[in-house]
């Protein structure tokens, strides 16, 4: 009843809030990614055991942005979040060229999950500033993005650190959002 | 003794049984064997036309041998046979034995029991008898009670009776009596009316005094403040008094400074018109002087010109000279002085005329002050004179407020007067009220007294009844407890009487079993009859056999003679055992006995399990009787119980509810302690794991609402919650976000005493 009633409420205000997982292997740069979309900020992140919740408004569109944590040992845990998720924001190290199969392996795993079927994937190839990066080509397609289906994904080559590439992603998460809606 | 009995039969069984078991394996041995022989001697037969007659000498020795072998194992048969019959002999004693016992015992102990319950049927009838004849003795005493308390309550009902008749007198005296209480309560009440409105026209008339006490105490402020006032205006005339005494003191000292500064100035113009005179007189003498002067100059002038015209007479002329000089300085010096004199004169003049001139001043001064001081005076004297009409004024308003005064005391007097007459009046009124009062009051107190005393009358009347009630009520208690003793007596014999009655009812079922236990030993008979007719079939079988054996030994001694002697000696130990019928069919009996368990069941063993089975029974009857005893024991434990209590209840009513106070066992603390140990099929896991619950449990207890929902599941799954349990914090959570809705109940394993989910309605 009471979620009648929000849900009433939430559709004549449209202030539902879009759920966004951000993913990742550990030390992809998920949190980094997180808190310079919150607050525009590089912030000094440990590697984060549970995961970190913030909202962020964006073009007037609300995000509750989940990153999780991507330790091998709670990333089994990822998918007690799945529910509900709009988008789900992948992100990938690029200079991490030996891990980039565990992280395919991890991504396929996880587009498999039924509760995931309507989420929207951007991939961010992170970490472009260093040297040796990975191109986002390069990237689709050692995580295998060109073979999915039914699954509208994007990837962009991103920067946290240097705030390169995330307004784009967010832009075309944004317009993608707003259109399947 | 009956433990000695199941001894005794259990070791009988145990002998019965092991001979049975030691001679069963032998002879299904030999039975065995029989049957090998007899199929070899049946191949023998069958090769028997077709052998050559060597073969047939050789055959013969061998049937001989065979036959010695038969004989021999016959004799072992025999001896076996006797030995079983021995032992069927034995059995048979024992088993006699064992009936005769048996029975004797089923017999004594039949007879005891029927002793017993004769004796007890005797008992209980004596019993009864007594008890009969004591309730009837009770009974009798109980009616003779019964008359004798119907007489006594005959007289309590007539004393009732009376009773009531007195308390209706009472009643009907009350009535006079309260009549006239509220006659006089009425009387009194008026008087206490007239009284009360006495005491209002008294209030009033103290009011009244209270309120001119008051204007006289504001009369009485006003007078002294009018005296103040008057003090005061008093004060201030003799002040006004002194100022102006001083006043007109100083206008005297005044007049008189005038009238001296008069004198002065009439002295001072006498001394200015002396002076004046004197300055005439001075100008007077000074022109005289001058005139003298002038004469002396001319003298002088003439003098010279003698002189002038006298050269030789130049002393003369000097010293004439000499004394014009000294003239001249005389005539200076007299100037000198008259001018010294003139001015010091003048000067005195004026001194004199400023003098004048200030005293004129201060004249004037004085006499502006004068006037003023007249003004003063005058208005003074106006304030006097207004003081003074003031004063008359307030002296005529004291006299005013006096004769207020006096006739407000006059007034107060009068009052008081009126008062004093009220009071006295209201005291009269009032002392004759009491007067009436204390007459009313004793009159009542009379009535009091009487009624008292009638109400005392009334509660001994009562209470003689009470007691009279409480004797009725004791002696109906009695009369009901002696009723319930009765049938309590009753019951008891009717309960006895069912005993006696379940006695002979266990007794018939003993007499009913005994007469089964009597056909079925009827039966074993047969069995055992038919057991014989068995041994003589089998006898008669064995007979046949012989004969056939003799037929075969014929044949065998047809054949050959040898074999005689050894074919007779068999038929001569069938001889020697022929003497011995008995005893052979016995022996014969126990094969037979023996062999029928290959047919089915072991009669033998059926005895046995038939004497079991007797024995069990009589156990069970032994174990019944012994029941029945405990029972019969319980009952008279209870009826002694049941006497003692009412041996209680009719000296005391024991509070029953005493022996009914049962604690309950407490409920038994369900365990409220889930087990935890689920988490055991991944420990490592855990491990690992354990920050990163203790992060996801922190943020899920602190995040939203709307964020923690979406958390349920990471919590549920790290801490192994069922579906149920996340359901409901599913279902907490969705409660606490609404603004609507109820909290759903708790279910699942919050409570752990209940286990399984509620079966849902549809």
């Amino acid at each position: 009843m009471g979620g009648f009633f929000s849900s009433i409420f939430s559709s004549l205000f449209g202030t539902r809030e879009m759920r966004i997982l951000i993913l990742g292997l550990d030390g992809a740069g998920k949190t980094t990614i997180l808190y310079r979309l919150q607050v525009g900020e590089v912030v000094t992140t440990i590697p984060t055991i549970g995961f970190n919740v913030e909202t962020v408004t964006y073009k007037n569109l609300k995000f509750q942005v989940w990153d999780l944590g991507g330790q091998t040992s709670i990333r089994p845990y990822w998918r007690c979040y799945y529910s509900n998720t709009d988008a789900v924001i992948y992100v990938v190290d690029s200079c991490d060229r030996d891990r980039i199969g565990i992280s395919k392996s991890e991504l396929v795993a996880m587009l498999e999950e039924e509760e995931l079927r309507k989420a929207i994937l951007v991939v961010f190839a992170n970490k472009q500033d260093m040297e040796q990066a990975m191109t986002p080509s390069e990237m689709a397609n050692a995580l295998g993005l060109p073979a999915l289906k039914d699954r509208k994904w994007q990837i962009f080559k991103t920067s946290a650190t240097k705030g390169t590439g995330l307004d784009e992603a967010m832009e075309w998460l944004v317009e993608t959002l707003k259109s399947r809606q | 003794m009956f433990a000695k009995l199941k001894k005794k039969i259990a070791e009988e069984t145990a002998v019965s049984q092991k001979p049975g078991g030691t001679t069963r394996i032998p002879r299904s041995v030999s039975k065995e064997s029989v049957a090998s022989m007899g199929a070899d001697s049946g191949d023998d037969f069958a090769s028997d036309g077709s052998s050559s007659r060597e073969d047939l000498s050789s055959q013969l020795l061998r049937r001989n041998e065979q036959i010695r072998k038969l004989e021999a194992r016959l004799s072992d048969y025999a001896e076996q046979v006797r030995n079983l019959q021995k032992i069927k002999e034995k059995l048979e004693i024992a088993l006699e034995k064992h009936q005769d016992s048996s029975m004797r015992k089923f017999q004594e102990q039949n007879e005891t029991f029927q002793a017993n319950r004769a004796k007890m049927a005797e008992e209980l009838a004596l019993a009864l008898a007594r008890k009969d004849q004591e309730w009837s003795e009770k009974m009798d005493q109980l009616e003779k009670e019964k008359r004798f308390l119907t007489a006594q309550l005959q007289e309590v009902k007539n004393q009732s009776l009376n009773l009531f008749q007195k308390r209706d007198e009472m009643d009907e005296l009350e009535g006079f009596q309260q009549q006239e209480l509220s006659k006089v309560k009425h009387m009194l009440l008026k008087k206490e009316e007239s009284l009360g409105k006495m005491e209002q026209e008294l209030e009033a008339q103290t009011r009244e005094l209270s309120r001119t006490q008051k204007e006289l105490m504001t009369s009485n402020q006003m007078s002294s403040d009018l005296r103040q006032k008057l003090e005061e205006l008093q004060r201030h005339c003799s002040a006004l008094e002194e100022q102006r005494d001083l006043v007109t003191a100083s206008k005297t000292g005044m007049e008189n400074k005038v009238t001296a500064l008069e004198q002065k100035e009439q002295e001072l113009q006498a001394f200015i018109q002396q002076l004046s005179i004197d300055l005439q007189k001075v100008t007077a003498e000074t022109q005289e002087k001058e005139k003298l002067v002038t004469h002396f100059q001319e003298k002088v002038a003439s003098l010279e010109k003698r002189l002038e015209q006298n050269l030789s007479g130049e002393e003369q002329a000097q010293e004439l000279l000499k004394e014009k000089t000294i003239a001249e300085q005389n005539l200076e010096e007299t100037r000198r002085q008259l001018s010294v004199a003139r001015s010091s004169q003048a000067e005195a003049v004026d001194i004199l005329e400023t003098r004048v001139k200030e005293l004129e001043q201060s004249l004037q001064a004085s006499e502006e002050k004068l006037m003023q001081s007249r003004a003063i005076a005058a208005t003074q004297e106006a304030q006097i004179q207004e003081l003074a009409t003031a004063n008359q004024e307030s002296s005529r308003a004291q006299q005013q407020c006096r004769e207020h005064v006096h006739a407000l005391e006059a007034q107060l007097a009068a009052l008081e007067t009126a008062r004093a007459a009220d009071q006295l009046a209201a005291e009269r009124q009032v002392r004759e009220l009491e007067q009436e009062n204390a007459v009313l009051k004793e009159n009542k107190n009379e009535c009091e007294h009487s009624l008292h005393h009638h109400q005392l009358e009334l509660k001994k009347l009562k209470e003689e009844w009470s007691q009279r009630e409480a004797v009725s009520v004791t002696v109906a208690q009695a009369l009901e407890e002696a009723r319930k003793q009765r049938e309590e007596f009753q019951q008891q014999a009717a309960n006895l009487t069912s005993i006696v009655d379940e006695k002979e009812q266990s007794l018939q079922e003993k007499a009913a079993e005994i007469l089964q236990k009597e056909q079925e030993i009827f039966q074993l008979k047969k069995g055992h009859e038919a057991a014989l007719l068995q041994a003589h079939q089998l006898q008669s079988e064995l007979e046949a056999l012989r004969s056939l054996r003799a037929e075969e030994s014929e044949a065998a001694a047809g054949r050959q003679d040898r074999l005689r002697l050894p074919g007779q000696e068999p038929g001569l130990a069938l001889l020697v055992s022929e003497p011995h019928p008995h005893v052979t069919l016995r022996a014969m009996q126990d094969p037979a006995y023996q062999l029928s368990p290959a047919e089915g069941i072991p009669n033998g063993e059926v005895g046995g399990m038939d004497l079991g089975q007797l024995q069990k029974e009589k156990q069970d009857l032994e174990q019944q009787l012994l029941e029945k005893n405990k029972t019969i024991k319980q009952m008279q434990q209870r009826m002694l119980e049941l006497k003692k209590t009412l041996q209680k209840e009719l000296k005391i009513k024991p509070d029953s509810e005493l022996f009914e106070v049962r604690e309950k066992p407490g409920p038994e603390m369900p365990n409220l302690t889930p087990s935890v140990t689920n988490h055991t099929d991944l420990p490592d896991a855990r491990e690992v794991n354990f920050e990163y619950l203790k992060h996801v449990v922190l943020k899920f207890m602190s995040c939203r609402e709307s964020e923690a929902f979406h958390l349920i599941k990471a919590v549920s799954v790290l801490l192994n919650f069922s579906h149920e349990e996340e359901n409901m914090l599913k279902e907490t959570l969705e409660y606490k976000m609404s603004w609507f809705g109820s909290k759903p109940a708790p279910k699942g394993s919050i409570r752990p005493s209940i286990s399984s989910p509620r079966t849902p309605w549809s």
